[in-house]
């Protein structure tokens, strides 16, 4: 098959544009941060979780079903090497009303419990998440042991994506040499919550 | 053979060949790798990522979407050219950034693992089997404009800080060009080897057509011993045979000087002598016969070489038909058609050819009956030529037929039994090869094959 020249030029720009067109718009979904947490700046004394007086408590907010969330466990795994204990870690998975019994128990839910030290736990119909302002899978929350919120946010760098990200850099600090502004961190993850139906006209 | 000297004009297509087929064969390595990549990029996303979901609501994943529609975009201009223009140059540079695109595309929908970044160096590395270091530079520069742009926009997903230093992309960039300036070093090695493999390949093919030249001399110079000493021998033979019709000869000339010399017979009496008639006649007769006999010998041992030209064949066989004293018994019919097609032919040679077969054929044919000899000719252009003399004649015993085309060898009381022999040479000359088909009682066909429109074998001889 021969082109002219011309014609060869615009079919491989034409490809360039489509391919970098279309790795452009998947790099734009990846690095598009879901809903930030409005969560209490004290620990809720609702929560039927219990604050440890001792050291930090760390809270992720789980979806067992989202992909996105599996990056966040393995950085979660990552980062509670590195606290080696320090931080009490929990990780909680929504079981939304409507769904199947043990429908939590998925393979996040086995990778969470891989992870040393980490309590795992079903979260019935959302309501803790709720009670934590949790919008978005891999949402964590860190309350210093006098139950003030220190770090609201996400520890993968983009969405489903592991390696570094400033999040979990963000608590490490945090735990280990105690800062005291409220740091946060963009959050990647699937919406914890059903879309809200939409209103009609 | 110094590998720095400039490349011979056959070892620089030779060389030029190697770089062909060997970008030809990544191509096709890479055309596989494409549409295995998209294969497995949509299989990552369908296992890896299968739903995005919200709450309890979910709907097919954007990686799988990403890997289906994204993927199949990447691959599709590679794939093309791959498989329509894989030795082309623009085809590997189109390859190699789409190699990195997809690099970039599988980190992504592995969620990033550490294990998926090594896509990118096993990716240059592949690349490097094109053994052109030119097309590590589009791939390197779309891994440092992926990282550069990802940089800029979205910092955090690549460096893991949201305001890394203006200079990160370049840390980064460097472990790819440590391994360019590696793989650089293994092409132009690569290069220089097949360079060399040019040259030493040319030498050997130069060095073999002198080979083959001299061994075609040598085979041509043990022909013509050969023929040297067959000719030796048909000397001898001939020799042989020329001694009765010469002792006739001088039978006849003895009588007839005799009577010259008697004072009682004058030459009125000496020309209405009967002996002396016979013996003139006898003496005519056997000098005929031993010109023959030289005359063939002399048309077996000529070797000069062929003069081929377009020779129509009806004409030619015309003109044998014309040379060959007639016998009133036999018809020769010439089949041969004004259409077919015009043979390159030494024409002399090839008159001889038909002359002697039809010439045989005729003798084949008792007195006693009416026969006919008929010549056929079809093929051509780029089909062989068949060309056949065909008899109804006695048809030749099954003892003489293995013999018939070898140097004096005869069944007839006045032949020399050269006729077939030198029949078999000139064909051969002209490339090509004749044999023989016969029944007894129903006749003989001679049938000679001569190659198609291209040249003759032996045509240089």
């Amino acid at each position: 098959v021969k082109f002219p020249r011309g014609r060869a030029a615009a079919l491989i720009a034409g490809w360039m544009a489509l391919a970098s067109g279309g790795m452009v718009a998947f790099a734009w979904y990846g690095g598009r941060a879901g809903d930030a947490a409005s969560a209490p700046a004290q620990w809720p004394a609702a929560s039927h979780l219990r604050l440890d007086a001792q050291r930090p408590t760390l809270l992720m907010l789980a979806h067992p079903k989202c992909p996105c969330t599996r990056a966040s466990l393995a950085e979660l795994a990552r980062l509670a090497r590195r606290l080696d204990g320090r931080a009490a870690l929990h990780v909680l998975f929504i079981h939304p009303d409507g769904t199947p019994t043990q429908w939590e128990r998925s393979d996040l839910w086995s990778q969470a419990q891989a992870i040393p030290g980490v309590q795992v736990e079903a979260d019935p119909n959302a309501e803790e998440a709720s009670r934590f302002g949790g919008e978005t899978s891999g949402q964590v929350l860190l309350y210093a042991p006098d139950g003030r919120l220190a770090f609201a946010g996400g520890i993968t760098s983009s969405r489903g994506h592991e390696g570094d990200s400033p999040g979990a850099d963000r608590i490490f600090e945090w735990v280990t040499r105690g800062a005291t502004a409220l740091a946060t961190a963009p959050v990647f993850g699937c919406p914890l919550h059903d879309p809200a139906p939409r209103e009609k006209p | 053979m110094n590998p720095a000297d400039p490349l011979t004009p056959r070892a620089a297509a030779l060389f030029q060949e190697s770089v062909d087929a060997n970008a030809a064969r990544t191509s096709r390595v890479f055309a596989w790798l494409m549409v295995g990549q998209w294969l497995f990029g949509i299989l990552i996303a369908a296992l890896w990522s299968p739903y995005g979901w919200a709450g309890k609501v979910h709907s097919v994943h954007v990686h799988v979407w990403a890997a289906l529609f994204l993927g199949a975009a990447i691959s599709s201009l590679p794939l093309f050219l791959t498989l329509t223009r894989p030795a082309a140059t623009p085809t590997r540079f189109v390859v190699a950034v789409a190699q990195m695109m997809w690099s970039a595309l599988i980190i992504h929908l592995t969620g990033g693992r550490i294990e998926a970044h090594f896509h990118v160096f096993v990716s240059l590395a592949f690349l490097a089997f094109y053994r052109d270091w030119r097309v590590l530079i589009p791939a390197t520069l779309t891994v440092v404009v992926d990282h550069l742009l990802r940089g800029i926009f979205w910092p955090e997903s690549v460096y893991g800080v949201l305001n890394p230093e203006w200079w990160r992309f370049v840390e980064h960039a460097f472990w790819v060009v440590f391994e360019d300036v590696v793989l650089i070093l293994a092409c132009v090695r690569g290069v220089y080897e097949q360079r060399v493999m040019a040259m030493r390949q040319a030498e050997v093919e130069a060095k073999s057509t002198a080979l083959e030249e001299a061994n075609g001399q040598l085979e041509r110079s043990r022909e013509a011993l050969a023929k040297l000493a067959e000719v030796g021998q048909l000397a001898a033979s001939v020799g042989h045979e020329l001694r009765n019709p010469l002792a006739a000869v001088r039978n006849g000339l003895a009588y007839v000087t005799k009577r010259a010399k008697d004072p009682n017979v004058n030459a009125q009496s000496l020309a209405q002598d009967p002996n002396v008639q016979k013996f003139l006649g006898l003496m005519d007769q056997e000098l005929e016969a031993s010109s023959k006999i030289i005359g063939d010998l002399l048309e077996f041992a000529r070797e000069r070489p062929l003069d081929l030209r377009p020779c129509p064949l009806t004409q030619l066989v015309d003109e044998a038909v014309s040379l060959v004293p007639p016998k009133p018994n036999v018809t020769v019919v010439n089949d041969v058609s004004d259409q077919t097609p015009i043979p390159l032919l030494d024409k002399e040679n090839f008159r001889q050819v038909l002359i002697n077969l039809i010439q045989n054929g005729m003798e084949a044919i008792p007195s006693g009956r009416a026969g006919t000899v008929r010549i056929r000719a079809e093929g051509g252009g780029a089909l062989p030529w068949h060309i056949s003399v065909a008899d109804d004649g006695v048809g030749i015993p099954g003892d003489a037929l293995s013999k018939i085309f070898q140097p004096l060898f005869t069944t007839k009381t006045k032949g020399t039994g050269l006729g077939l022999a030198i029949v078999q040479g000139k064909v051969k000359r002209h490339g090509g090869s004749i044999q023989v088909r016969t029944e007894l009682g129903k006749g003989s066909t001679f049938h000679i094959e001569l190659p198609g429109a291209a040249a003759p074998a032996s045509s240089a001889a």
